[in-house]
């Protein structure tokens, strides 16, 4: 017998010989890239004028929306309109914006900037962004997109994360793995590849709105991350702001209006950049109205104010190494434009007595690692890459009686995991039961994130106490968490896969989808059919070598009922028809579970003989002699 | 099709192949676990058919925890107690002994009496309470090994106790 997938790891059934192209995205909180891996090199994808950042800015004017440059024109005239730093508001809650000064939000219970095209989500900004990224890539790509691979803080947390998988559904854009930022960081610095006896990793990762520190170790084909910590909400905005402020403190505006605050963002911004080189500058701040017209900040003016958000990020890195029991490491890799900052590098240097990797450009450095992992997940694998292992950033848990956490799984813990724990009852005759499900670190319910609620129903009146309840909790690879609740002796049961409490439902992103979210010139019905195809083609070819190789799994009946679903697929494909096409695939797909069941089936139990992966592999390849 | 039914009831000590006892080849262990992962993770799975993928998933959770598990000596100990058939809520309703609590009381006050900034009381404090654990260690193994299950589960008990000590961020810190 063969285990297929260990000849051909993580292959998607070869459609033709044409090389797959998987992209990689940066989707950040200040600029935006795209990259792509032509099984050469990795290029980052620039737009018309030559530039590789997109500006994560959309304006939403009324008689025009715009995404990265065009739109932070408008940044200064329209405040309102021209909406920056979306990401930092992704799948979070309005209470925690209420009083942020550089917002205007929409009325209403959810989360949205208020503009004069209407009220705007960060799921549906960040979507206009990754939809832009996406035009700017195709005309250097000899094809369609099959997916991306797009890069997530490790600190996101479930709610944040499925907010980024919305943003790329609205967008579309498949989703081949949200990947870590810093795992990605390593990747395209080809630390994955350097096999050497276990070594261990920092990535300090300060980009202009979150903070990470991930630690991580390699060895013999295994990319782990070992703890990961930070801030998702400090980053270089912070440094701006607060040069801002002084810049505004030292011209005594003590009031400004939206317009002074944006110009005293821009300056405080190209201040900052100028003292990268320079020892200090003097600024023309003519734009502010105030008094003087020139101002001159040195650069010890500049770490004087930094030094207290450097502080909190080495904070953030003791406690990470401590959570891993870690003393030391062996690299440190500098990821994000706010690394450019010379005391950032000094007090990073300092912290881990080494000198910092940063010969990649620290602003592309996470695409560039993306591209590469999107290039292996849409198939163009070589066999040898390492294997990136994620762990989940927060601990999950639910509440208990007394408001107080149960916590189910761990910070730290490898994905994909599941763990179930049973609860019981509190009152005699309870016949429901609520779940309510919480991430974070702390023991009392209202110090953690609510993630949601649900209810189990249909349990049989017992004494308080008597009743079993399994509650599961299943985190697949991209940390995203589904939560299962059964009562043990009626097997009622109840589950949800966690949705953003504050993001977009099901039923409004079905709205968004139909009411044609993408550009209006592009042929939806060719696009739909182009994909139908490649979906037909994918499950019949699949299917085809499935059936050389473990046709002993089917009996002759279920052989013959296969083959005639996939004959029937054959001829719709010849009439042209998505829907048909569609819904035909979907049927051989159904009919196909089981035996793709038995095949995995017979893998694992192959893996767990514990016959040597040497073996299996000369198997394979005698197998395949024709 | 039922995916889930064998893998809440998959013995981790075959899936790793390795003997069920209480000492454990951390090597072969981790060798194990890498073995797995590499033929198993989701990301091989990313072109294949929805349930395959799903399966890979599942079995690749199941394979997390099982390690998770394994690794851990106290988690492992648990583990074994359970596979044993031992009631491990009616063990934790019997406690510990008295004088093992009053050691664990003077370790916890010693703890909590600690001046932040003494590295010298803390490393010795460490090391007495790892002492403390070396000994439960060793007295669960030896219980374990001759089907003593009452007292095995007991010096798991003292097992939890102390490791919890140690993980006090108060002695953890550099």
């Amino acid at each position: 017998m063969v285990l297929l997938q260990i000849a051909e790891p993580g292959a998607a059934p070869e459609v033709g010989t044409e090389r797959q192209i998987g992209v990689g995205i940066d989707l950040g909180t200040t600029n935006s890239l795209i990259a792509h891996f032509d099984g050469a090199d990795l290029n980052v994808l620039q737009d018309q004028a030559g530039q590789a950042s997109l500006p994560s800015v959309v304006y939403y004017g009324e008689a025009q929306t715009l995404v990265g440059f065009d739109a932070e024109q408008y940044a200064s005239v329209e405040p309102g309109n021209t909406i920056a730093s979306a990401k930092r508001m992704l799948g979070r809650s309005r209470q925690e914006f209420e009083n942020d000064p550089y917002i205007q939000l929409a009325g209403g219970e959810g989360l949205a900037f208020a503009t004069d095209a209407g009220a705007k989500t960060p799921v549906e900004v960040s979507a206009a962004i990754l939809s832009a990224l996406k035009h700017r890539a195709e005309p250097h790509l000899s094809g369609p997109i099959v997916g991306a691979v797009i890069t997530v803080p490790a600190y996101f947390d479930d709610a944040q994360r499925q907010a980024t998988r919305q943003a790329a559904e609205l967008a579309g854009i498949k989703v081949l793995r949200l990947l870590n930022e810093p795992t990605a960081a390593a990747v395209a610095y080809g630390l994955d590849e350097q096999a050497e006896e276990s070594s261990l990793l920092a990535v300090y990762d300060l980009g202009g709105g979150t903070f990470d520190i991930s630690l991580l170790r390699m060895r013999a084909g295994l990319f782990e991350v070992l703890a990961t910590g930070g801030d998702s909400a400090l980053g270089g905005d912070d440094f701006d702001r607060a040069l801002a402020a002084h810049l505004l403190d030292a011209l005594s505006v003590s009031e400004p209006t939206a317009v002074q605050r944006r110009v005293a963002l821009a300056l405080a911004r190209d201040t900052k950049e100028r003292l990268t080189d320079a020892a200090s500058v003097s600024l023309d701040v003519g734009g502010l109205d105030a008094v003087s017209s020139e101002i001159t900040v040195s650069r010890s003016t500049l770490e004087t104010l930094l030094s207290p958000y450097i502080e909190r990020t080495l904070a953030a890195c003791r406690q990470t190494l401590a959570d891993a029991n870690v003393d030391a490491v062996d690299r440190v890799v500098l990821v994000g434009g706010s690394t450019r900052t010379p005391a950032v590098r000094q007090a990073v240097a300092d912290c881990f007595g080494l000198d910092p990797l940063c010969n990649l450009d620290p602003d592309q450095v996470v695409a560039m690692g993306a591209a590469r992992q999107a290039d292996i997940l849409v198939g163009n694998r070589q066999g040898d890459e390492a294997l990136l292992l994620d762990v989940i950033p927060l601990s999950l848990g639910l509440e208990t009686y007394g408001g107080l956490v149960e916590r189910i799984v761990d910070r730290n813990s490898t994905i994909p995991i599941a763990r179930a724990q049973e609860f019981t009852t509190a009152r005699d005759g309870q016949t429901g039961l609520v779940v309510h499900v919480v991430q974070g670190e702390r023991e009392r319910v209202e110090d953690c994130r609510s993630l949601a609620r649900f209810e189990l129903t249909g349990i049989p009146p017992m004494v308080a106490g008597a009743a079993r309840i399994e509650v599961t909790f299943q985190v697949d690879a991209d940390g995203i968490l589904e939560v299962a609740a059964v009562e043990q002796q009626t097997g009622a049961r109840s589950e949800i896969v966690v949705r953003p409490a504050f993001g977009l439902d099901e039923v409004q992103i079905t709205q968004m989808l139909k009411a044609g979210y993408e550009h209006a010139s592009e042929d939806i019905l060719a696009r739909k059919l182009g994909e139908a195809r490649v979906e037909a083609e994918a499950l019949l070819e699949g299917l085809q070598a499935a059936m050389t190789v473990d046709g002993d799994l089917l009996s002759a009946e279920e052989a013959a009922a296969l083959g005639s679903d996939m004959k029937n697929l054959e001829a719709v494909m010849a009439a042209n028809q998505s829907d048909d096409i569609r819904e035909a695939t979907e049927t051989l797909g159904k009919a196909s579970e089981v035996f793709a069941s038995r095949r995995m089936d017979r893998s694992i139990q192959k893996a767990l003989q514990g016959v040597a992966l040497s073996d299996l592999e000369s198997e394979v390849a005698e197998e395949n002699t024709p | 099709m039922n995916a889930t039914a064998g893998a809440t009831a998959r013995d981790y000590f075959s899936l790793f192949q390795l003997e069920p006892n209480f000492a454990l080849d951390e090597t072969a262990l981790e060798r194990a676990y890498h073995k797995l992962l590499t033929q198993f993770h989701p990301d091989l799975y990313a072109g294949k058919p929805q349930v395959e993928q799903r399966l890979a998933a599942q079995f690749c959770a199941d394979i997390n925890s099982g390690y998770r598990i394994l690794s851990d000596e106290v988690s492992r100990a648990e583990y074994l107690l359970k596979q044993a058939g031992v009631d491990l809520a009616a063990a934790e309703r019997a406690g510990v002994e008295t004088a093992f609590l009053m050691t664990q009381i003077s370790l916890r006050e010693r703890l909590e009496e600690l001046d932040q900034s003494d590295a010298v009381g803390r490393g010795s404090l460490t090391e007495e309470i790892h002492g403390h654990y070396t000994v439960s260690r060793d007295q669960f193994a030896n219980g374990l090994a001759t089907s003593a299950y009452p007292e095995a589960a007991r010096h798991w008990q003292e097992m939890c106790y102390l490791s919890k000590l140690l993980s006090e961020p108060k002695l953890r810190v550099s």
